[in-house]
């Protein structure tokens, strides 16, 4: 689905949707009526709360209420050595972990002075891994909120790919959610044995799956009309609210930091940047689809390119020594223990590193005190701009349209809260 | 651990190393000018300025003999490396303590001391406060290029009642000799063989049993020589570490709690020029002990233990009484086992509020001393007791005659410790059982606990806030590691409770209100200072930040 340059009006032309005839409202005497969405409603894919203020159907404002996640992220890993901190990340996103690891790792290797020296294969691998985690994300976004309007078999379709890609990652490192692959300085470990081939057969076969689900839904009168021209961030908003990835990009904003500033081995890949026309929900849909297709591409370049070689540094004052070393020499039990018990020495100074992620721009503002754990961690999450606009996009709308919207921000709670 | 890390050398240290008025020579350190006072070690020098130099045999409190080889560094017309740690600073020297060849020399040496040294940090007590460890991640950090085998020696040798001694983990600095020759003056331990067989021993049919032998584990670089008390009892870096005073005698060495889950593990000595230096005696090390065991945790009425309201009113009452109708009967027992600030609050009480004319001191009996650290004033604060009492105070012997003539018929027990000591038969003698009121504040279920009407449980030094003050007359300060243990509070808490219930206003808060109350009042406090709050700090990250 191309979007770019469509105006709305043409789109439902093409398509040949009729508006419903706008009766207008029926002459009653009404009052406005407060309405709680949240914190636990079927249909809010995350904890928050909304207070919702609507006259009739329609919504006049809207409050919307994070917090309901936090978990003290930023505090505890003050408390923690730089290495313990990835299990707290891989709770940030807790749809695509490995972009959370990658994104905390890559902040840490900065102050380190050590960004240059990841060897190779790591940092292919770090791609792949990122992306693949990337599709995992769109498809439980669009899959989800898919179902919320009532598509259950696109919802079905869409977690059935996912489940071969956790499958896949839980072979890389052992858990389909809490990752923790990342350290610092490159990898835990390498890929398994025939990740290569696994990982195509199942790009392969996700590609069908999403052949069918934009058959199941891009004509789909029901899901065009809770879609289309719903829930509209103009591109002025986004700029203002500070929104990135999808969400940002849906507005016509071209703005992905693979591609504006990029890290890793991301430079060697071709692929593009989708954005969209309007701004609204399907626009969202569409950015969200087409970056699927994107990360397949740049998979099917890396799996081409990735060298062979190890994939962790050699220096025993960062990167914990081989296991053998460990046992039979006193350096390198002497290296194991300082780093497990004391952390890394990562020296003085801050800095704020920042990677693509699932929903956006995913930064980490550190500053190191020369200890062995951090003085500050902060994270810019990026869906909590996007979560941020809706008291904006909301008022207006229908009761019905806060679930589609919000569904499309993909607001995460673990990553929203921290 | 604190005497183990970077020597920063004010001029007041300066002085006591011997030189009163120092004359200033230029140094060149690392490109930068510097002044020292002449005679200055160069290895404290360096590390001073904050280009440092490791080391394992230098100690600020010992001699050097330089035989560690660790704190090489390269000065400008020297044809090789010097140890700094045996070098005077002399004027117009040019230092470079990060010169290839320097940091080359100093890996190598590193490197060797590896080569025989056991793979034991996962047992090994001292991982986590190693100098070895430390040095090897800081300035050695390559992985070993010798796979030979390491020479054998005696893992778990009893080199005396406190101490074990692993001679495979010993890196032959010689700290552990010097500390007993120069710090306990007797020459308890010494080397053996040589080359990569020599080890550390004690000659045949000697122990190393000198009062101070604790010390040899502190200044231990690696965990050559562990305490039988601390032997894997707790994991260092796990440790919380509060600054505080050694209650054991009126001395008063500077110590650190180091404690962890509301349990003190040990304490160590904290460097204080002026009083302790870099030491304490064993049997400080064990004052912690006693606070941990047999405790009063509960306010006991009538031998039942009841809660502190019923507690206080009880004791209000019964104290009341005497007060109402024989106000000279009551009597006061001061402790020289309290703080200044549990002192003060009782003497206001009995003195100001209630106009008691019968105050006794109690306190633990002389016992063996020395000229090196230990005195046979066994409180930690005699000084303070009696400055406060100013005059009033009297023996225990007379509060025995009190008792027996019936003198006193009530009697407020502040710190039952050394009321009743076996020792001294005067004391043993007390006729408590005569008295219509005894309201015992105790630390422990003692025979004055037993026999009073309503006992009051007291946090012990390790608990609450205070200060000490010692037998030079230093105000020194005592810091809560741990929480109280049960229901116990400071002295000068269940006395300002007490007072509400006898009818008086004395309201405290917090000891810092009733120390700064006292320093205004008292000529001995003028010049005592409380020192900032401070959160316990964990060992894990002590070295790199605190």
């Amino acid at each position: 689905v191309s979007t770019a340059g469509d105006s709305l009006e043409t789109r439902r032309v093409v398509l040949g949707f009729q508006d419903a005839e706008d009766l207008g409202p029926p002459d009653l005497p009404t009052e406005p009526v407060p309405l709680n969405m949240g914190p636990s409603h079927p249909a809010m894919h995350g904890t928050v709360r909304m207070v919702l203020e609507v006259e009739g159907e329609r919504i006049s404002s809207a409050d919307i209420q994070i917090g309901y996640l936090h978990r003290c992220f930023e505090k505890e890993s003050e408390n923690a050595t730089w290495t313990q901190i990835f299990p707290y990340t891989d709770r940030l996103n807790y749809i695509s972990p490995m972009l959370n690891n990658v994104g905390y790792a890559l902040a840490v290797e900065q102050l380190l002075g050590i960004e240059k020296k990841i060897p190779e294969r790591a940092q292919f691998i770090r791609v792949i891994v990122g992306e693949v985690s990337r599709i995992c994300d769109h498809l439980t976004c669009l899959g989800a909120s898919a179902m919320e309007l009532g598509a259950f078999t696109v919802f079905l379709y869409a977690l059935k790919a996912r489940e071969w890609l956790f499958e896949l990652l839980e072979e890389v490192c052992g858990a389909r959610l809490t990752s923790t692959y990342c350290r610092i300085g490159g990898l835990a470990y390498d890929l398994p044995e025939g990740f290569d081939a696994k990982l195509r057969d199942i790009l392969a076969r996700t590609r069908i799956v999403m052949s069918d689900i934009g058959k199941l839904l891009e004509r789909n009168r029901i899901f065009r009309d809770r879609m289309d021209g719903i829930g509209i961030i103009t591109q002025a908003d986004a700029l203002a609210y500070g929104i990135t990835g999808p969400v940002g990009r849906s507005t016509g904003l071209a703005y992905d930091v693979r591609k504006d500033h990029p890290y890793l081995v991301y430079d060697r890949f071709d692929f593009d940047v989708p954005v969209g026309s309007v701004g609204d929900n399907f626009d969202r849909y569409a950015v969200r689809v087409e970056e699927i297709v994107q990360s397949m591409r740049i998979l099917d370049q890396a799996l081409a390119q990735i060298p062979a070689g190890p994939v962790l540094l050699q220096d025993p004052r960062i990167a914990l020594p081989p296991k053998s070393e460990t046992y039979n020499s006193i350096e390198a039990m002497i290296a194991h223990f300082k780093l497990i018990m004391d952390g890394i020495h990562v020296p003085p100074g801050e800095v704020y590193s920042f990677t693509e992620a699932g929903n956006g721009e995913l930064g980490f503002y550190i500053v190191s005190d020369g200890t062995g754990r951090p003085w500050k961690c902060r994270v810019r999450p990026p869906c909590f701009s996007a979560t941020a606009v809706l008291g904006k996009v909301l008022p207006g709308l229908f009761i019905a349209d806060v679930v589609p919207t919000f569904g499309m921000i993909n607001m995460i709670g673990g990553e929203c809260d921290r | 651990m604190s005497d183990s890390g970077p020597t920063k050398l004010s001029p007041a240290q300066a002085d006591l190393r011997g030189s009163p008025a120092p004359e200033m020579v230029t140094v060149v350190i690392d490109g930068q000018s510097h002044q020292f006072p002449k005679g200055t070690v160069l290895l404290e020098a360096c590390n001073a300025v904050g280009a440092e130099v490791p080391f394992f045999c230098y100690h600020a409190g010992l001699s050097s003999p330089a035989v560690c080889r660790q704190c090489l560094v390269d000065v400008k017309g020297q044809p090789k490396p010097v140890p700094s740690c045996y070098t005077p600073v002399a004027d117009k020297m040019e230092v470079a303590t990060k010169s290839p060849r320097a940091l080359d020399v100093r890996r190598q040496m590193l490197e060797f001391t590896l080569v025989n040294h056991p793979i034991d940090c996962p047992i090994c007590d001292k991982a986590g406060e190693c100098l070895l460890q430390k040095h090897y991640f800081d300035w050695d950090a390559k992985f070993a290029r010798n796979d030979g085998i390491k020479v054998k020696k005696q893992k778990v040798v009893d080199v005396g009642p406190h101490i074990v001694l692993d001679q495979e983990r010993c890196i032959l600095c010689t700290r552990c000799i010097r500390v007993c020759d120069e710090v306990a003056q007797t020459h308890q331990l010494e080397m053996a063989q040589r080359g990569d067989r020599e080890v550390l021993t004690t000659a045949p049919g000697h122990k190393l049993d000198n009062p101070y032998s604790l010390n040899t584990v502190d200044v231990c670089p690696v965990g050559a020589l562990t305490a039988k008390d601390f032997r894997f009892a707790m994991r260092a870096w796990e440790l919380y570490t509060m600054p505080s005073v050694c209650p054991g005698c009126a001395t008063g060495c500077n110590i650190e709690v180091q404690h962890s889950r509301g349990q003190v593990y040990r304490l160590v000595p904290r460097v204080n020029p002026a009083v302790n230096k870099h030491w304490m005696c064993d049997e400080g090390r064990f004052t912690y002990k006693r606070a941990q065991t047999e405790r009063l945790v509960a306010p006991l009425s009538a031998g039942m233990p009841v809660d502190w309201d019923r507690a206080l009113d009880d004791a209000g009452r019964a104290l009341s009484a005497v007060l109402a109708s024989r106000p000279n009967q009551v009597g006061v027992v001061f402790n020289a086992q309290s703080t200044n600030e549990d002192l003060y609050a009782l003497a206001r009480l009995a003195f100001d509020h209630l106009h008691i004319g019968k105050a006794y001191i109690a306190g633990l009996d002389q016992g063996w001393h020395d000229d090196i650290l230990v005195s046979a004033d066994k409180n930690p604060n005699t000084a303070g007791a009696m400055a406060i009492g100013a005059g009033r105070l009297r023996s225990l012997l007379d509060l025995a005659n009190d008792l027996k003539a019936g003198a006193v018929t009530a009697l407020i027990v502040v710190g039952t410790r050394g009321v009743l000591g076996a020792g001294d038969a005067t004391r043993t003698a007390l006729p408590l059982e005569r008295l219509q009121a005894l309201i015992a504040i105790g630390t422990h279920r003692d025979a004055v606990v037993a026999a009073a009407h309503v006992a009051l449980p007291l946090a012990e030094w390790t608990e609450a806030d205070g200060t000490f003050t010692n037998r030079l007359g230093m105000v020194q300060r005592v810091r809560a590691a741990v929480p109280a243990a049960g229901d116990s509070l400071p002295g000068w808490e269940i006395l300002s409770h007490l007072a509400r219930k006898l009818g008086a206003t004395m309201e405290y808060f917090e000891a810092k209100a009733v120390f700064t109350e006292a320093r205004q009042k008292l000529p001995f406090m003028k010049e005592a200072d409380w020192g900032r709050p401070m959160l316990p700090v964990q060992l894990r990250f002590a070295n790199s930040r605190g």
